[in-house]
């Protein structure tokens, strides 16, 4: 009783787009920085997907290394919002400019 | 594993050890002499290891990666840009920041990252090496952290890297989906079978990984943020991201696209090209507008992967070859360059707007020649670096027949050469009055050597590339 | 055995399904009866956090210190390369000792960041000497 990868694949588009939505428009860094994430898991989501479609192991270790470099990422995301918010006092991309 | 692929590995293995033998160090006694001596010696011991094994037939090592000759020319260019960047590194931060041993450290590291990425054989090698770069350049950017400009580059190119990786990495599991494996070969293989009739899955997973390679390589469309990037972070990361990360990814683009025959894929073969026209175009003429000069280079920088584009498209015999030459000199150019942006800079703030560079022939004639000599060369004046890649493009533009690129190439390669004049007729004409003098300082003797050494290449290459076209001939058959 | 059959699947899965039903009764009961047979009084501190004991003061929204979200910050990271170490574990036995050879290295690489983070005084929470 596999789930259709085309089902998998959708999901894992509209979490994307959800994803790129929420990185573009929102008015606020940490906003920013989980859309990214969002837009990394969908990824994640998908390679589970297409491992699952051809009963291959890759695809999940993929995963792994995605979920592995996503926390790298928003560590040091963070690390330059804290240094960034100490300066200006908001987390507004375009007051910062 | 073998012992073969050990052996296969050297070069790697070495960098690796010497990104731990640097962080026991620092962790152990700071010292910023010791870093640098450390730093050295694992680059060095790297190269030599390259050396060592570089001409030893290609070896697929695991899965993952290929050592084979192309991926070792690019890791020697890549190691040799690190250490330019390292001893560029020594003057510029011992003031700069309190502790600065890091700096090397993470430059360790994503010259590691640059290399899997130029050995990579495999979508997760690719997607592992890719991101140790990344993350690493993230802090290099943002390491001036007294500066907040060097701090919101870093963040900058954060969000613009996450997004673009995310692009990649859906890209490349919906072409997954679809083909059924992550080694290059096969999706490449697949990918000439399908001729005109490609698959939606991989169409859109091929549109998405196009989208992301174009990010990285700040391709037109995609280039929203470059310039504010190369402007804020600190001079030696410019130097270092505008060379290794480039050189890895087009090492990458060699490896994935160069088997693919384009006259049977005239989607891609479109795409690519539009790409490479419109960043041409765009590049030269917001660069013509700009009074910064590290904003001009970053500009340039975008016409030039335009250029390089071009030489990649030609699809003739000599299109790797013309590519792999380009990138070369693009590399011992732009080290040059930045190079002398950063000895020129203070403490304080880097060497940017034109008034800085105003008179420097009166203040230091030896540096106002390097970096004019470098502006010449990514002008592509003869008896320079610049002039024989360009050259080079151009031959192998008009093998493959693309005319409408090549007449493009020459017209914007002409028009760049105002805003590159525009610098160094500003550093010819009289200093200005009020103006406050750079440190007479001097430069550092390691600063010195890295400029010496960039120029001499570039004058050989320029003047002699026979020894380099030979070398590149080899890897490339 | 066809689990896509209505019959036989529901065959299956009775137990859970009491199981489902006994869980939802326990607490309509619980909360039922204590509604309908406990006592009710509306009085000025009912309505408080904690009745009769410590009042809140300030808001939910304080600052807290920057350590914290460094803490958080490592935690998230080692507490992640420790997938690596599962994924081996799984597969133990095919890897050999090839596979533990190179976890090892792994692990020495994750020992070596923690020394440098003491050593650079990042775990300390007080000053730093």
């Amino acid at each position: 009783m596999n789930v259709p990868l085309t089902h998998l694949l959708t999901l894992a588009g509209g979490l994307f787009f959800i994803g790129i939505w929420c990185a573009v428009t929102r008015r606020n860094l940490i906003m920013v920085m989980l859309g990214i994430e969002i837009m990394l898991n969908a990824a994640a989501l998908a390679f589970v997907g297409a491992s699952l479609r051809w009963q291959q192991m890759e695809g999940q270790a993929v995963a792994l290394f995605v979920l592995a470099i996503a926390a790298a990422e928003v560590s040091v995301g963070l690390a330059l919002i804290i240094c960034i918010y100490r300066r200006y006092r908001t987390l507004d991309p375009a007051k910062v400019q | 594993m073998q012992t073969a692929d050990f052996t296969a590995l050297t070069p790697l293995l070495l960098l690796a050890a010497a990104i731990a033998a640097v962080m026991l160090q620092i962790a152990l006694k700071r010292s910023h002499i010791l870093t640098i001596v450390l730093t050295l010696a694992g680059l060095i011991a790297a190269m030599l290891g390259v050396l060592a094994v570089g001409d030893m037939p290609a070896r697929q090592v695991t899965p993952l990666v290929t050592m084979d000759r192309l991926a070792f020319f690019f890791i020697g260019l890549i190691l040799t840009a690190t250490a330019a960047t390292a001893l560029l590194g020594c003057r510029y931060w011992e003031h700069a920041v309190g502790q600065c041993e890091e700096y090397y450290l993470l430059l360790l590291v994503a010259a590691l990252g640059a290399c899997v990425l130029a050995a990579a054989h495999h979508f997760a090698a690719f997607f592992i090496g890719l991101e140790i770069l990344s993350i690493s350049l993230f802090t290099l950017m943002a390491f001036a952290r007294r500066r907040m400009a060097s701090v919101e580059a870093g963040l900058k190119y954060l969000v613009l890297a996450g997004i673009s990786s995310a692009f990649l990495l859906f890209g490349i599991a919906l072409i997954y989906a679809d083909v059924g494996s992550l080694a290059f070969p096969i999706w490449t293989a697949r990918l000439q079978a399908a001729g005109e009739t490609v698959s939606p899955l991989l169409l859109i997973g091929m549109g998405m990984t196009v989208i992301g390679v174009g990010f990285k390589l700040a391709l037109v469309p995609f280039h929203m943020w470059t310039a504010d990037i190369y402007q804020g972070a600190p001079a030696p990361t410019t130097a270092f991201v505008a060379t290794v990360s480039k050189s890895a990814m087009v090492a990458l683009l060699l490896r994935l696209f160069a088997p693919v025959d384009f006259t049977a894929e005239p989607a891609l073969f479109w795409t690519l090209a539009i790409l490479a026209f419109a960043s041409m175009i765009v590049g030269n003429i917001l660069a013509l507008r700009q009074d910064s000069v590290k904003r001009i280079l970053a500009y340039s920088s975008i016409a030039h992967m335009g250029y390089l584009l071009v030489a990649f498209l030609s699809g003739g015999p000599a299109a790797i070859a013309a590519t792999v030459f380009y990138i070369t000199a693009y590399t011992i150019t732009v080290l040059g360059a930045f190079g002398v942006v950063t000895v020129l800079s203070r403490t304080d703030a880097d060497a940017d707007s034109m008034s800085d560079f105003q008179g420097l022939f009166f203040s230091h004639p030896w540096l106002a020649g390097v970096f004019m000599a470098m502006l010449l060369s990514l002008a592509g004046i003869p008896l320079t670096a610049g002039f024989i890649g360009k050259f080079y493009a151009i031959t192998a533009g008009a093998q493959g027949g693309i005319w409408w690129l090549i007449i493009t190439l020459v017209l914007t390669s002409a028009a760049s050469l105002f805003y590159y004049l525009r610098i160094v007729v500003a550093m010819f004409s009289p200093p200005l009055e009020n103006k406050t003098q750079p440190p007479a300082a001097g430069i550092s003797y390691s600063g010195g050597l890295v400029l010496t050494v960039m120029t001499v290449l570039l004058i050989w290459v320029g003047s002699a590339p026979g020894p380099l076209i030979d070398l590149i001939g080899r890897i490339t058959q | 055995m066809d689990v896509n059959d209505p019959v036989t699947s529901i065959a299956t899965i009775w137990p859970l399904m009491v199981f489902l039903l006994a869980a939802t009764g326990l607490v309509i009961v619980m909360i039922g009866l204590s509604a309908l047979l406990g006592q009710r009084h509306w009085q000025r501190t009912t309505g408080e956090p904690f009745e009769s004991g410590m009042l809140p003061t300030g808001t939910a929204r304080i600052r807290f210190d920057v350590k914290f979200y460094l803490m958080a910050m490592f935690f998230v990271i080692f507490d992640l390369e420790a997938i690596f170490i599962f994924a081996w574990a799984a597969s133990v036995r095919q890897l050999g000792w090839f596979g533990y050879i190179e976890m090892l290295i792994f692990v020495g690489f994750l020992l070596l960041a923690l020394f440098y983070l003491w050593r650079v005084g990042a775990l300390e929470w007080g000053t730093k000497r």
